[in-house]
């Protein structure tokens, strides 16, 4: 057994039968077979001593035994690790930050506690996962679009307090930014509720997010002041029409005024995420073309011989397909008005309609459709899909570990990063996974994405490996202020030095936060580089 | 697949005392007898191997149900429903990805895999065979046989097993869901 640190296994035992006494014996999990289904699969650490493995696990299921885990944890001094369904794989999943602590199970919070058709929200706990939340919406055939990340199995408050995305309009992709009012249980018991939840008899705790004063919400966001065990949501209505268009351009400089104009429609709301592609490029996965490995011979081509090359390829350098949601009428007249912005910006820029689908997808078609989680729909197909590519073959990983730099909505960043990430590969004896014609990701609208994934294993020697790469692509990535935006424990405490302005002023502000709500330091110590005044010694 | 309207409860007594959940659904086979260990069993259509296996066990009286690949149908309409009333055994021949979200999502039931022999089948066809399960097993499975009937041979051997006696931690968490995309990987396991 794996005891926290600095705790003897007297005080330990004492408040895992206090554990027991507030959510029932059965609801604590000790033996090393039951704390193992909590290791993170895609560790980076598997089986050395620095795997984040927890001591033991509490399942509450109701507030108050949140509470009452809580004190019981502040008496004993024991670090807590709250998960909602832990299911966020590459970024921790169900392991703690701090090996030892124990981790606060919220499955068993799993009551969908209101959702308003024509008010267009949702209150859940957090043990409610996105497939719960769409089931509930479909066995009630509420007029309501869930926006879902991929896969689906995680929870709406989970992800997004972790910052997560889907893929809908711009405001209801941004997980976050689509919640609105959370309670949340103090790392010392009490109880609180934000916006217009700390207003007895207000009927707009899930319609007007800031209440009066100062709006709390963001602290509760990759860190350690509280536990959150409800949290409202902004749902879609249900569109009429979902109908998709692909736009494809010939030279590789047609980039940034595709961009630009994909840019207008996207801050426009009146498209889901933009999916970026090279037709030439190759995929994600995947070693690149023989051409192309022969035209990055000497290294990083210039302009010039990527224009040469595209031309030779007689394809189009880049294609974008864009999804429009809404009336039929709408969403029709928005893709003609698409094609004529993107003809008049580009010359020789084509386009390809899309099928014209109306949501929701009968149940009896959910399982064949295609592209489930941009019409709402949650599903775990992308490890089926993903589970076996060219990058699997003669060493399969046995998880990622995913490195997502926030680059600007601008051509020239991404061509910048996706160079900066090929050469940190390349000074490691690596095969790159980005090369001139890597595409972003706009889970968020308003900046880009550059993924990449590097892949973990059940072995040590490798994961050392992996993570020096990880490392590099960090620090080079920063070098240039390509920030990423959230990572596995093993390097939150790397990641948050990055974010250095006038000598690490963010972090000391969340440390004095830290001091402040949690004074003995025990919920999720470390999270995000928020270590308590105690542990922290010289990582300050 | 089920839901928990179309689950039929019957009374067969089964050596273990318990009673056994009988799915009703067209992508459920039938069994032909009642069989005692298992609640069901999950095999990907999509692979002769898993076939096989399933229709043995079939034979056998465990309740099978298919899938193809992606298990999130199985689990939130149909499984999670039932395991969490009765934490019955589970066993299956899938690939490698439907057990890694299965091993996961059995969590919430606090279930986990006891019992995993993993099937490399190579370019030839011929099927490498390996247990991670305690030493019986790891003699029982040098014994398979390499051809695509390795799956019904397993599942005669699931039949013999009793699930409760299962306790085999380094068949927990093994791999991941990713295999090599030249070569078929399958796995037979046991959650419980």
């Amino acid at each position: 057994m794996v005891l926290p640190p600095n705790i003897s296994e007297a005080d330990f035992n004492a408040a895992v039968n206090e554990f027991r006494a507030a959510v029932g014996p059965s609801w604590v999990f000790t033996s090393d077979e039951d704390v193992a289904l909590y290791r993170d699969s895609y560790s980076i650490y598997w089986g050395e001593p620095e795997e984040r493995v927890a001591s033991a696990a509490v399942a509450p299921a109701k507030v108050e035994e949140v509470q009452q885990v809580v004190r019981t944890a502040n008496k004993y001094h024991i670090p807590l690790y709250p998960i909602s369904t832990g299911r966020n794989l590459t970024y921790g999943g169900s392991a703690p930050t701090m090996r030892g602590s124990v981790v606060v199970d919220l499955k068993r919070m799993n009551r969908i506690l209101e959702v308003d058709e024509k008010r267009a929200f949702a209150l859940v706990e957090p043990g409610v996962s996105y497939f719960d939340l769409y089931h509930y919406i479909r066995e009630r055939s509420l007029k309501l679009m869930l926006d879902v990340p991929d896969p689906g199995w995680g929870s709406p408050v989970g992800n997004s307090l972790d910052h997560g995305a889907g893929y809908l309009t711009a405001h209801f992709r941004d997980h976050f930014g689509s919640h609105c009012g959370m309670e949340v249980v103090t790392p010392e018991g009490d109880l609180v509720r934000t916006g217009m939840g700390a207003l007895p008899n207000s009927e707009t705790w899930q319609e007007f997010r800031y209440g009066a004063g100062p709006y709390i919400d963001g602290i509760f966001t990759q860190s350690n002041f509280g536990i959150v065990t409800k949290m409202g949501f902004w749902l879609m209505p249900m569109p009429e029409s979902y109908l998709t268009g692909t736009i494809t351009v010939p030279r590789y400089q047609d980039f940034e005024p595709l961009i630009e104009e994909v840019s207008y429609f996207e801050d426009l709301s009146l498209i889901g995420m933009p999916q970026y592609g090279s037709p030439i490029g190759g995929g994600f996965f995947g070693p690149p073309s023989p051409d192309l490995a022969a035209l990055m011979q000497n290294g990083w081509p210039s302009m010039g011989a990527l224009e040469n090359y595209v031309a030779a390829q007689k394809r189009p350098a880049w294609s974008v397909e864009l999804n429009f949601y809404g009336p039929e009428e709408t969403v029709r007249a928005n893709w003609q008005a698409a094609k004529r912005r993107f003809a008049k910006a580009i010359p020789g820029a084509a386009f390809q309609d899309g099928e014209l689908l109306a949501p929701p997808i009968p149940k009896e078609k959910e399982t064949t459709q295609g592209d489930k989680p941009r019409l709402g729909i949650p599903a775990l197909e992308v490890f089926t899909i993903t589970s076996r590519n060219p990058m699997t073959n003669s060493d399969p990983a046995d998880g990622h570990a995913d490195f997502f730099a926030y680059v600007p909505r601008k051509a020239s960043a991404v061509w910048a990063a996706a160079r900066v990430m090929y050469e940190a590969y390349r000074e490691m004896g690596m095969p790159p996974m980005h090369g001139p014609f890597s595409t972003p990701i706009n889970y968020y609208s308003r900046c880009f994405i550059m993924a990449t994934l590097v892949p973990t294993y059940r072995n040590a020697a490798k994961n050392a490996r992996s993570r020096e790469l990880f490392a590099k692509v960090m620090d080079r990535c920063a070098e240039h202020g390509f920030g990423c935006y959230r990572t596995s424990p093993a390097f939150q405490d790397r990641l948050m030095s990055k974010y250095s302005f006038n000598n690490n002023a963010l972090l000391r502000f969340h440390q004095k936060l830290k001091d402040s709500i949690d004074p003995n330091g025990i919920i999720s110590p470390g999270r995000y580089g928020i270590w308590p005044a105690k542990m922290r010694g010289n990582r300050a | 697949m089920v839901n928990r309207r179309s689950v039929l409860k019957i009374g067969a007594a089964t050596v273990a005392g318990v009673l056994v959940k009988m799915p009703v659904s067209g992508r459920n086979l039938s069994p032909a007898k009642t069989h005692i260990a298992f609640h069901r069993a999950i095999f990907d259509e999509r692979f002769a191997e898993c076939r096989g296996f399933a229709a043995e066990l079939h034979s056998a009286g465990v309740f099978t149900s298919a899938i193809r690949g992606d298990v999130a149908g199985l689990w939130y309409d149909d499984l999670r429903v039932h395991l969490r009333e009765d934490r019955l055994p589970v066993a299956g021949l899938t690939d490698r990805a439907a057990l890694f979200c299965l091993e996961e999502l059995a969590r919430d039931v606090d279930m986990r895999v006891v019992f995993r022999v993993d099937h490399t089948i190579e370019l030839d066809g011929l099927a490498k065979h390996v247990a991670a399960a305690e030493a019986s097993s790891v003699s029982a499975t040098r014994r398979l046989p390499k051809e695509p009937h390795f799956g019904r041979a397993m599942a005669e051997r699931f039949s013999r097993l009793d699930p409760r006696e299962l306790r085999d931690a380094a068949a927990q968490k093994l791999t991941g869901p990713f295999a090599p995309e030249d070569k078929t990987m399958l796995v037979s396991w046991v959650i419980a």
